[in-house]
């Protein structure tokens, strides 16, 4: 299990890249996060609905209400060119991160 | 069934956001709440008990509304009502009366309506010009957030501008002329002012109203009607 402080920096990325295959609503995307992280991330309310009005004020997302097959209305996210510009360079940044954190502690099992 | 905007509406009463923000978040968190008791239902967990365990799972509401406060909280709310309202209702304005003017350059003068000393001036291509621009100047309002009250008096934002105009103008022009020693008729004034009133105010007014109307009523039916099927 990854530690609370850890999730909290790689919300905004899991976020992103979870919208970037698509428009989810906020069930939806909670639950392929989980499903694709294998539950190592999982978002509870507090920690989902701030940070996507979050991203949308920032105008990195874009919700609007929509009817399913089943009529049901539920916000659906889309990522906007804003937020698919802002996507790439955090992708890197994390990536970085990672690689200079698996050299580290190869180093230090070394 | 549960009501769970109900649910969550009393466990978020003290969401301090504007009306129509709260309604949303309430409304999203209620259908997430929902989906998620549905599921556990599906997997066969009793109803009672799903509910339970769905409104568990958010835990401390008072942390919950508590984000969701700091994360929806917009700028300041003069800066707000300067979008709102200031801007889109100055530009009603000014593009109001520069079509006017331009319609005046091209010839088109005002008609009377009625003949006689009561006559009222009427410039119909103007006025029928009108309902654009309050369309737009409530469209530019609801945009920026506005409410719809917001949006309605940016519509007629021309008309509320020559109102206090001629508020100011008449007082004015009558101290003036007692000043200068000349008699006032106040019986004369009244009618110039009832007759200048409909022909720069009320008609003007009516015309930006029913495009202020119109353009609201078009945003709202837009933004209820998205249908896009969904999983």
């Amino acid at each position: 299990m990854i530690a609370p402080g850890i999730k909290r920096g790689t919300a905004e990325l899991a976020v992103l890249s979870v919208l970037e295959d698509g428009p989810l609503h906020g069930y939806e995307m909670a639950r392929r996060i989980e499903e694709q992280t294998h539950g190592s991330l999982r978002f509870t309310l507090a920690s989902l609905y701030p940070l996507l009005y979050k991203l949308e004020k920032r105008g990195w997302v874009r919700g609007a209400w929509e009817t399913g097959d089943t009529g049901r209305r539920r916000r659906c996210y889309r990522l906007t060119a804003e937020g698919k510009k802002k996507l790439a360079p955090i992708r890197r940044e994390w990536d970085e991160l990672f690689r200079a954190l698996k050299r580290l502690t190869k180093v230090s099992h070394a | 069934m549960r009501d769970w905007k109900a649910l969550v509406e009393e466990r978020l009463a003290g969401l301090a956001l504007e009306p129509e923000d709260k309604a949303e978040v309430i409304a999203e968190v209620a259908t997430h709440l929902e989906e998620i008791c549905e599921e556990m239902v599906r997997q066969g967990i009793s109803d009672e008990e799903a509910v339970r365990r769905t409104l568990s799972r958010v835990g401390d509401w008072g942390d919950l509304q508590r984000k969701i406060f700091a994360a929806k909280r917009r700028g300041h709310p003069m800066k707000k009502r300067i979008w709102q309202l200031w801007v889109p209702g100055f530009l009603t304005m000014i593009l109001s009366m520069l079509f006017l003017t331009v319609l005046y350059r091209l010839g088109w003068r005002a008609r009377l309506v009625s003949s006689g000393p009561n006559a009222i001036l009427l410039y119909t291509p103007w006025l029928a010009g009108l309902p654009f621009f309050g369309a737009l100047g409530a469209f530019l309002s609801s945009r920026a957030g506005g409410s719809r009250v917001n949006a309605l008096l940016v519509s007629v934002f021309p008309a509320l501008a020559l109102t206090f105009a001629f508020l100011f103008m008449f007082p004015f022009g009558m101290t003036a002329e007692l000043i200068m020693g000349r008699p006032v008729d106040f019986s004369h004034v009244a009618t110039v002012l009832l007759k200048d009133g409909i022909g720069w105010i009320v008609a003007p007014g009516a015309a930006l109203l029913v495009g202020g109307l119109l353009a609201h009523a078009l945003l709202r039916t837009r933004s209820s009607s998205q249908h896009t099927a969904i999983g």
